[in-house]
């Protein structure tokens, strides 16, 4: 479990990572935290020709948080983000999430764009992406240009991405104040990918919803964002029948795979069971 | 080194283009079978079984593979990273044959054969019979069937197997992560023609083996063949991926079980028959029988069975090899009567508990229906201390006031009786002719004082540093800090095999306390000849000596040691010079470890999730030489119960590719899963080994997935769910809730 | 063909170089390069821990770094934790509280397990399970590790004041 040859890069700035990228024809793989890609490469799943290593480009690394958005540099490790109290405030359910990616050591490499960008669907970041409707900024040789998460995400382990861009920021709406907001994941080990994760946004007083966002994990090819279901919520509020609905409404919504771990119908099943948790726990957190 | 590994589950191999692997730089070598032809011989493990055919174990695959993962090249290089380029450089023309992916499609009439000259797929049948089985069923007033199954696992020790050959004028020195050097040693004179005194294995400080590293592997051939023909040393360190692939892997059963017990629940009779997917080779030196005898074996557990029929079939498919693994059997057999008992408690709304106490063996010796004799057993005592322990009647309260709530409690209990410390008596396999029943301790005080004690096991975990030291120092009078301990280097101690199946307290403390005897006595005549005692009169302890009542004068054991050596100047007369002593032990039968596992879990009904609240552990093991050793292994064992029960599968899809080949697939458990685990001594010598003491090393494993499993059929059993495979996974839990919910409309 | 790197980096205080291919893993760069072979290889694919060092300060696994982007980066490894001959306490816990059997998996807990303790130096028992998660043991059953960190923490919180 060695990795094949490759030619490895470490620009230092994102100028430079383009043209490298160019130079490479898509033969190149981007290095960000490298704890998905690192092991594609031990297996040899993945044999590209180079590597560009982003660690050594420092302006990719920052938390801003300005009119009612919060941009993270690709490079911020979820380590920076864990601790952060800029996103603990503005952003409490990327801080809840973030304690599910891995362990502490890998979060300590691990990056917000490399996550987002790598897009397996059972991770959280895309799912939260996908709920806060949020974007990422990829810069070109053709220069800069937004994405919304839901252009972003193809299939598995697919962006919509040219093979000369590099992913430089990500964007997130922070999250009101009186909101509440859930990350509920089911997994068979604790720092396991999820088999079914649901990242909830509940706003409103008492039973009624004037915002609810739902998105998955790990229930297909790509994070799902429930509308359906939010509209359920946001319509009939946040009683035990339409939390109910909007559940049942969540696991039609989605369409997942089987595989080894857990077959389509017990993810569909999944869905509905931890969007009722996720909506509940979300609920009661409103207005801290 | 590197292997170019079959891709395939069964193929044919046609021509091998290793041209441009060679050209490489760096690579020194890559060779095929046919290389190794005219200088390794095949190694087979013999059996009189019935039935039982040998597969021949060599350094690589020959004309056809048989599992995924098989070696077929073996690529020597200056790095690993090379030696991988060039297995990539390598091109093999395959015919892939279709092929046999678990037990039920290889007993098939199409099957496919994976081996054809057997003209079956079934490599091996055993049954034991005791009394009449037919009419115990026939007459009984209650009958539980079940169709158990326990899904294929992997032992995954930490540190993946690993050998490192170099020769020398003297001849081969092997370096393996191996829990057998002796075996090993004595498998390459044979494979290699060498002669044994020609070779070393060291088997140094080894991460963890569980049965998995106590086989002899092609690897290990393959390290010292290649190191051999390319005059260097070769170096092999198994990966992940190969581990997962190519080390033995265990359980795999399918158990059709009949229990007839009469209305108040005394057991009649018990007839089980076992499907065993044994893989594809008969493991050296084990056979492929090592799990399915076990399982029929030991059925019957610590209880009653007048009448018995234990039927088990090894059947060959094209996945890697069955091997032994921590209980070796007993976990699928404990899980199938335990669960069978629970069954009948329900049926006949008897407490669990009080059906085991109903069928208890209560009188030693009992011989088992399949033969084996229980020297002794503490099952009543460890249950009810055990019950008392988890709070059994607390967790009863809690769940009548939980009601039908989503989260549901569920106790479950497991007893079970081990052979431990097993002697000559009984061979791993009929027939078998390799040294499992013996071991050999050499005690040494050289001049300075200090003793060596040496030992053909190897240790990877146990302590035995630190337990066989004390019995040396115990029995021979020595002070602990004086003992050393040496073990795993077939050139350092007396003839051994190595550890496994809960052997080493028992035979290596056996043999310990023979030579640590035979020296004292001997130090006791030299003392008393200085002291101008009577040998009968003096104490030895703390490395000295004295005339007892008279402290005051004393000589060390360095004094003693120094006497001995130097001869008939400072020795008795007629004492033969020297202060060591050779001893070899022999329990024949072994003895019996016995204990109770309760698990205590919490069924999440809606995620199918299963959380191990706590989990108690009162076990019998005889004698204890140190609590905190036996606790670690006791606990460690239960961990890797509570991994098998719920978390850990190898799965094979239907064309027997590995699904699980990465740690990502395969979940042994972390800490976060592994509840608060309470362990209790009974502190119950051994009538029968010397010492008094029982093994220890695998009982933890042995219990735990049964009273997991039965903890989650009674979270479950108002919802008419009984749990009758393991693991017991979430998405099992779903589809069981799922087939039995009420349909409506 | 990729040239070989050079790379200069400070381990366990000790300034090092070394010269290799730039694909080579970090953990092999330690283990073959450095001859610090304490640092252990179980996974190489990020889910063991076995392999985890202190990288400027921080916990990661050494099979999912290039040893090329180790250049200039301060690394200790386990051979790095005990001072002038003396065990670091955790070692010690360890040791008092039979945290280990093979020992395989024990350079990397320590290593997880002393970063685990930086940020939360006062754990529960259920943190303390759900920090050293990142390393798989398949000796101890955790228990000692667990009851090994507990005294730990309760030692460095007594002698940092």
């Amino acid at each position: 479990m060695k990795p094949a040859k490759f030619e490895y890069h470490a620009p230092g700035s994102v100028d430079e990572a383009i043209a490298l990228l160019g130079r490479y024809e898509g033969d190149a793989k981007v290095l960000a935290g490298g704890q998905s890609l690192v092991p594609l490469l031990n297996f040899r799943l993945s044999r590209p020709a180079a590597l560009i290593d982003l660690n050594r480009i420092p302006s990719l690394a920052y938390i801003r948080a300005d009119d009612g958005v919060v941009r993270f540099g690709a490079m911020t490790r979820q380590r920076t983000i864990e601790f952060s109290d800029v996103v603990r405030q503005r952003l409490p359910l990327l801080s809840e999430a973030t304690r599910l990616v891995g362990h502490l050591p890998i979060r300590t490499r691990g990056t917000i764009g490399g996550s987002i960008a790598h897009a397996d669907p059972s991770a959280e970041y895309p799912a939260i992406l996908a709920a806060l409707d949020g974007e990422v900024v990829v810069k070109g040789p053709k220069g800069e240009r937004t994405v919304k998460a839901r252009e972003l995400f193809q299939t598995y382990l697919t962006t919509s991405l040219e093979s000369d861009e590099v992913l430089t920021e990500v964007r997130l709406p922070a999250i009101d104040a009186g909101a509440g907001t859930a990350f509920e994941e089911f997994s068979r080990r604790h720092g396991d990918f999820a088999i079914i994760g649901i990242a909830a946004v509940i706003a409103g007083d008492g039973a009624s919803c004037s915002m609810a966002r739902l998105a998955t994990a790990g229930a297909g090819p790509i994070p799902v964002r429930l509308r359906a279901a939010e509209e359920i919520l946001e319509r009939d509020g946040l009683g035990d029948a339409p939390i109910a609905a909007a559940a049942a409404r969540a696991a039609e919504l989605v369409d997942p795979d089987s595989d080894i771990h857990a077959s389509s119908a017990y993810r569909k099943h999944l869905t509905g069971v931890l969007t009722e948790r996720a909506v509940r726990r979300a609920m009661a957190k409103r207005g801290r | 080194m590197a292997f170019l590994r079959s891709p395939h589950a069964h193929a044919r191999i046609g021509r091998v283009d290793l041209a441009s692997a060679r050209a490489m730089p760096g690579v020194v070598t890559c060779v095929t079978a046919a290389d190794l032809r005219d200088t390794v011989r095949p190694l087979r493990a013999a059996s009189r079984m019935t039935g039982y055919h040998a597969t021949d174990l060599l350094p690589l695959a020959a004309d056809k593979v048989r599992y995924q993962g098989e070696p077929v090249v073996a690529v020597v290089a200056e790095s690993r990273y090379v030696a991988e380029d060039a297995v990539d450089a390598i091109a093999v023309e395959w015919s892939p044959l279709p092929p046999v992916p678990d037990a039920r499609a290889a007993m098939a009439a199409e099957s496919p054969l994976v081996h054809e000259e057997f003209g079956t797929n079934v490599i091996l049948t055993r049954a034991f019979r005791h009394g009449d089985v037919d009419p115990a069923l026939a007459g009984a007033a209650l009958v539980v069937r079940e169709r158990f199954r326990f899904r294929r696992h992997a032992a995954l020790p930490i540190e993946n197997r690993a050998a490192l050959a170099a020769w020398n004028a003297d001849g081969l020195t092997l370096w393996s992560s191996t829990q057998v050097p002796g075996m090993v040693r004595d498998a390459l004179a044979e494979s290699l023609a060498v002669p044994g005194h020609r070779i070393r294995v060291v088997a140094p400080d080894v991460g963890g083996g569980f049965g998995l590293k106590s086989s002899v592997y092609a690897e290990e051939i393959a390290v010292a063949a290649l190191a051999r023909r390319v005059g260097r040393p070769v170096k092999w360190i198994g990966d992940r991926r190969e581990d997962l692939l190519a080390s033995t892997q265990a359980w795999d059963e399918e158990i059709d079980a009949t229990l007839a017990l009469d209305g108040h629940g005394t057991i009649r009779g018990l007839r089980a028959s076992v499907l065993a997917d044994v893989g594809a080779y008969s493991i050296v030196p084990w056979t492929a029988s090592i799990e399915v005898i076990q399982v029929i074996s030991f059925l019957p557990g610590p209880y009653r069975v007048p009448a018995y029929l234990g039927e088990g079939a090894g059947v060959a498919t094209n996945k890697a090899p069955m091997g032994p693994y921590r209980g070796v059997g007993r976990p699928v057999a404990t899980f199938v009567m335990e669960s069978l008992l629970d069954r009948a408690a329900r049926r006949l709304g008897l407490d669990p508990r009080e059906i085991r106490r109903r069928n208890f063996i209560t009188e030693f010796p009992w011989r088992s229906p399949s033969g084996i004799v229980w020297d002794s057993g503490s099952f009543a005592e460890t249950l009810d201390e055990a019950a008392r322990l988890a709070d059994w009647d607390g967790v009863r309260a809690a769940q009548s006031l939980r009601g039908d709530a989503t989260r549901r409690l569920g106790v479950g209990v497991a007893s079970y009786v081990e052979l431990t410390g097993i002697g000559s008596a009984i061979p791993a396999s009929p027939g078998a002719d390799i040294a499992t029943g013996t071991e050999g301790a050499t005690v040494r005080v050289d001049p300075t004082g200090t003793v060596t004690a040496s030992f053909g096991l190897a240790c990877h975990g146990q302590g035995h540093e630190t337990t066989l030291a004390q019995v040396v120092a115990d029995t021979l009078g020595a002070r602990l800090d004086d003992v050393r301990v040496v073990h795993g280097d077939t050139s350092a101690g007396p003839i051994g095999t190595g550890t496994y199946a809960s052997r080493s307290a028992v035979l290596g403390g056996g043999a310990a306390i023979l030579a640590s005897r035979s020296v004292r006595e001997k130090a006791l005549a030299i003392a008393a000849h200085q002291l101008e005692a009577d040998a009968r009169d003096i104490e030895l302890q703390e490395s000295a000596a004295w005339v007892r009542g008279a402290p005051d004068r004393r000589v060390s054991l360095r004094e003693i040691a120094r006497s001995a050596y130097l001869g008939a100047r400072r020795l008795p007369k007629g004492l033969e010079p020297g202060l060591e002593a050779t001893r070899y032990y022999d329990p024949f039968f072994g003895t019996a470890s016995s204990a109770t596992h309760i698990a205590v879990v919490e069924v999440d009904l809606a995620l199918g999730a299963v959380t191990v609240l706590r989990h108690v552990v009162v076990e019998d093991c005889g004698r204890v030489i140190n609590p905190r050793i036996v606790e670690g292994q006791t606990i460690g064992g239960v961990a890797q119960g509570i991994g098998g029960a719920l978390l850990e599968e190898l799965v094979y899809d239907d064309q027997a590719q590995l699904a699980t080949g990465s740690l990502m697939d395969y979940l042994p458990p972390t800490a976060w899963e592994i509840p608060p685990i309470v362990v209790r001594h009974l502190d119950r010598p051994s009538p029968s080994t010397i010492g008094g003491f029982k093994g220890v090393g695998e009982g933890g494993t042995i219990g735990a997935p049964a009273a997991i499993a039965n903890a989650v059929s009674d979270a479950l059993g108002s919802l008419g769910v009984e749990i009758a495979e393991l693991p017991v996974t979430p998405d099992r839990i779903f589809r069981l809730l799922a087939s039995r919910a009420p349909r409506t409309g | 063909m990729p040239e070989p790197v050079s790379i200069s980096l400070t381990v366990n205080g000790i300034a090092r170089e070394g010269r290799c291919e730039p694909r080579k893993l970090l953990v092999d760069f330690i283990r073959e390069d450095l001859e610090l072979t304490g640092t252990h290889v179980g996974c190489e694919h990020g889910i063991c821990g076995a392999c985890t060092v202190i990288v400027n300060g921080e916990a990661a696994r050494s099979c999912l770094m290039l040893a090329v982007q180790a250049e200039g980066a301060e690394i200790l490894t386990i051979e790095g934790l005990a001072k002038d001959g003396k065990f670091h306490p955790l070692q010690e816990a360890f040791r008092q509280h039979h945290g280990l059997q093979c020992g395989f998996c024990t350079p990397g807990m320590l290593l997880t397990a002393l970063d685990f303790l930086r940020v939360n130096p006062h754990p529960t028992e259920l943190e303390i399970r759900e920090g050293i998660a990142a390393v798989l043991c398949r000796c101890t059953g955790y228990q000692g590790i667990v009851k090994a960190v507990d005294a730990a923490a309760k030692e460095l919180g007594r002698t940092t004041g």
